[in-house]
């Protein structure tokens, strides 16, 4: 087990958010921090706020005020330390009052936890010894877990996670497998280590089959009837939060097509417990779901899985803004959908996990919207589509360029007159073209290949030189000169 | 025992009529360092023995004649009678005695490359490759030295029609055949395809050199992947892979290399392409490549060019130009022109020097489709028949009945004869 950021994962908004530009918050773009801020708990809410430090100027002052907040509540007095250090680098910059004005630090929580979280990982480590030493295996994989957590809290990410993995090795039953994984994912969820995400889940999956099938086992020979609902509804239940984890990995990791289908399917969110407002808000898989919907989904598909998902429309409510980008897409008002995008940017922007991926996700969104508004079209003056996308002429003129270069638009661009023609194509002459190719590609390859196995058959095969190795070499710059 | 004459081994010579045996015999007649001499020497009345045999009642005798002038340098013959030779000798005879047509082979390659006027030895050479083996798609030893004396004295022409029958078939019996032959026929023909400007040929028989099995990847291979590398991207503009099965090694060694990066910058970075060029022109001229990268060079602006007919119904000149990076507006006119003049693209040039590409016409006629279908029907039935002759081979047999226990499945015979191979015969 390899993590490679770990370190510094509390200073996400320092280190990995200043090559990004500055986030504007302003009349068009809106942005209510404390309504944001109130949607998490915990740990993920500091480093949330903490990546807004770094991200924008305007809102560091009150983002360090409600993360302190947040952070009293904890027991990790570092902390406190790290969200002030981005601070710090911010207002440096932007002439903000100093950190210790905005939010002075408490000695006396402070001082306490310091003692504390001392005594407790004292205690914890010394039951950890004894149980090892008397080797009962279920004591030691709760020692592990507990020592997990504690770190978890503390916000030693690398300690946490050695304890978790090493609770595998005391696991008796696949529920223990099932809740090592999930505290795992937890952990590689808030650390945003996006690429390891997929073996725990994969574990996870294996241990629930295992246990689904001892316990199907058990219920036949019981009392049969009762098991398999109440069973099936218990992997329901892990179910959607190995879904979320995987679409966060694939969200993460740029598969945007793949993380869009899983978080179509996520199941209701009580179904994710505690991971809602420990991990993310609901509002955020609405945002985080459209958003890889329409970058990468057809039409039909967002139709079907999208609108017509009862499930996913609850998360959809706790952002509105999303239902209307939504339907602008779909009624094909791309210069709404545009506007939204913008309008809505730095909500989007802010995210920890799918914020640096907005960029990328806007511009696929761009691009499809174009072909979408191309294709009823014989042809159309790039005038037309410039008023409809709200861009100026050469800037839709550069956009179709670059799509129907990269095949996704099939036709041409009359630069002289700025008109783009869709391709006329003769399916037949093409069908011939094509035809008359692989014909004569497929005869090649054949007699390549009858050659080749002659060639094998009569051991004219290259072997190892024994003194011939130069020969060859000088035949070859014989033939050069 | 002494040594006979060679009036009696003359003699002998008309009178054989096992040209086996005729062959051992006058392999072993006398000691190694004797024979040559007495083989080379004139017979007792000062005659030459090649006048009195004939070329091809006594192909055999005349051979070992021929090998032992050459290598004991006394006596050579002249290069009409050796033409003569060529021209007439007999085939069955010539392969009982094989080696020393080779080694004929040789002596003539060595006398195109050491005269002024390779044209005769070059023709004697063409005769004898194109009488040799059975059909012109066997490989012979005698296939690598023709090419390579015509590569090695800039006579490609003479080349092209050997090489215009694709190699399909290995036969050992004809010849002793080593690996080299084949990379070296495979790689010199490309050269000279190449020089020719016959851009598609030259592909496959490069091609044909870099993925010939290998266990170890030959170093004329990589020489041969480089060109291929080039020529692709002189008559494409893109590299395609090469197959599957050919050497890992090689694939990676031309990834990491000049050629690779080349190739990877073509066409759009010209800026890129210039200064590869220039910094590694050493290499490129050591390995023999400077005329290839330097045609590749000055076809990257077409290539750009024919890339924005499929983007643009109209553009005008100067826009061309700020693609393909000419700030000349007359030199992209120039290029135009000859390209539409060329058949490289179709399109029209306003007065306003606006550029209206179009659809090149497609066009077939009957008689091409009949051909193409006679001659994919054609390919159906040596695939048939080649088909039943791996099936009825003694190799495939033992390895399909020592195999059925764990296979399970119907036995292979019924797979291999019922397929659609045979479907396709009976229709046509």
């Amino acid at each position: 087990m390899d993590v490679d950021e770990d370190t510094s994962q509390n200073l996400r908004g320092a280190t990995r958010g200043i090559p990004t530009p500055i986030v504007l918050v302003d009349d068009n773009h809106p942005f209510d921090i404390e309504a944001y801020s109130s949607s998490y708990t915990g740990r993920t809410a500091v480093d949330r706020l903490v990546y807004i430090i770094g991200l924008c100027p305007a809102l560091a002052v009150p983002a360090l005020q409600l993360a302190v907040q947040h952070i009293f509540k904890t027991r990790d007095v570092d902390l406190y330390r790290s969200a002030t250090g981005a601070y710090d680098v911010i207002a440096a910059n932007a002439q903000l009052p100093p950190a210790a004005e905005v939010a002075p630090l408490d000695q006396a929580w402070y001082d306490e936890w310091t003692s504390k979280n001392l005594s407790e990982r004292t205690r914890l480590e010394v039951e950890l010894k004894t149980y090892t030493s008397n080797m009962i295996k279920e004591s030691i994989r709760m020692a592990h877990r507990d020592l997990g957590q504690f770190f978890l809290s503390v916000g030693d990410y690398t300690s946490a996670l050695k304890h978790f993995t090493k609770i595998r090795e005391s696991c008796t039953t696949s529920q223990h497998v099932v809740d090592m994984c999930i505290a795992v994912l937890e952990l590689l969820i808030l650390q945003g280590n996006y690429s390891h995400i997929s073996t725990y889940v994969f574990k996870a999956d294996t241990a629930l089959d295992a246990a689904s099938n001892a316990a199907s086992a058990i219920s036949t020979s019981a009392t049969a009837g009762a098991g398999p609902g109440k069973k099936s509804q218990e992997r329901a239940k892990w179910q959607t939060r190995l879904d979320f984890a995987s679409a966060i990995s694939h969200l993460g990791q740029g598969n945007y097509e793949k993380a869009a289908k899983l978080f179509l399917k996520l199941g209701p969110a009580k179904e994710l417990g505690d991971w809602i407002g420990k991990l993310i808000s609901p509002g955020d898989i609405g945002i985080a779901g459209t958003l890889c919907a329409l970058a990468s989904l057809s039409r039909s598909a967002i139709k079907s899985q999208l609108l017509e998902n009862e499930l996913f429309s609850i998360y959809i409510e706790y952002e509105p803004h999303v239902r209307e980008l939504v339907e602008a897409y779909m009624a094909s008002k791309f210069n709404t959908v545009l506007e939204l995008l913008e309008r809505y940017s730095t909500r989007h922007v802010i995210d920890v996990h799918f914020g640096h991926h907005v960029k990328n996700l806007t511009g696929l969104i761009k691009s499809r919207a174009l072909v979408l508004y191309f294709q009823p079209f014989s042809s159309i003056k790039l005038e037309r589509m410039a008023t409809a996308f709200g861009w100026t002429v050469q800037q839709v003129e550069e956009q179709v360029v670059n799509l129907i270069q990269a095949g996704e638009i099939r036709g041409r661009v009359d630069s002289q007159n700025k008109i783009l023609k869709a391709k006329e194509t003769d399916p037949r002459s093409e069908l011939f073209v094509r035809a008359l190719r692989s014909g004569k590609e497929m005869q090649a390859t054949n007699r390549k290949l009858l050659l080749r196995m002659r060639l094998q058959q009569a051991d004219l095969v290259v072997k190892a030189p024994k003194n011939r190795g130069e020969g060859i070499l000088r035949q070859a710059e014989y033939f050069n000169e | 025992m002494t040594a006979p004459p060679l009036d009696a081994v003359v003699v002998e010579i008309t009178n054989a009529n096992n040209y086996s045996q005729l062959s051992h015999s006058l392999r072993t007649f006398a000691p190694n360092d004797v024979r040559d001499t007495i083989l080379a020497g004139p017979l007792a009345n000062g005659h030459d023995p090649l006048t009195v045999l004939d070329i091809a009642q006594h192909t055999v005798g005349i051979l070992y004649i021929l090998s032992a002038r050459f290598r004991t340098k006394n006596n050579l013959p002249a290069l009409a009678y050796l033409e003569s030779f060529c021209q007439h000798f007999d085939v069955p005879q010539a392969i009982a005695a094989s080696e020393h047509v080779v080694y004929l082979a040789r002596n003539l390659q060595d006398i195109a490359e050491s005269t002024d006027s390779p044209k005769q030895p070059l023709l004697c050479l063409l005769y004898l490759v194109s009488r040799f083996p059975p059909s012109p798609s066997h490989l012979t030893p005698i296939h690598p030295i023709f090419i390579a004396g015509c590569v090695a004295t800039g006579h490609f022409s003479v080349a092209f029609s050997i090489l215009q029958a694709p190699i399909t078939e290995i036969d050992n019996s004809l010849s002793d055949l080593h690996y080299q032959d084949n990379l070296v026929y495979h790689y010199a023909g490309g050269i000279a395809l190449a020089a020719l400007k016959k851009w598609e040929e030259a592909e496959e028989f490069f091609e044909i050199c870099v993925s010939s099995p290998a266990q170890v990847p030959a170093a004329i291979q990589l020489e041969a992947y480089k060109k291929l590398t080039l020529v692709q991207l002189i008559s494409r503009g893109t590299t395609t892979a090469v197959p599957k099965y050919t050497n890992n090694s090689l694939v990676r060694l031309l990834k990491t290399s000049p050629y690779g990066s080349f190739a990877k910058a073509y066409p759009q970075q010209i800026a890129t392409l210039k200064k590869i060029s220039e910094s590694d022109a050493g290499l490129f001229g050591s390995d023999g490549n400077t005329g290839l990268i330097n045609q590749a060079l000055e076809r990257a602006p077409r290539r750009l060019i024919q890339k924005l007919t499929s983007t643009y119904l109209t553009l005008s000149l100067t826009e061309i130009g700020k693609n393909v990076r000419i700030s000349d507006l007359g030199e992209v006119r120039a290029l135009v022109l000859k390209m539409i003049e060329q058949d490289e693209i179709c399109a029209t040039i306003s007065a306003d020097d606006t550029v209206t590409f179009s659809d090149p016409p497609v066009q077939f006629s009957k008689i091409e489709i009949d051909q193409v279908l006679a001659d994919a029907q054609d390919q159906a039935a040596l695939f048939f028949a080649l088909n039943r002759e791996v099936g009825k081979s003694k190799e495939f047999l033992s390895k399909a009945t020592k195999n059925k226990d764990e296979w399970g499945g119907p036995p292979e015979e019924e797979i291999y004869a019922g397929g659609n191979v045979g479907a396709w015969m009976e229709e046509a």
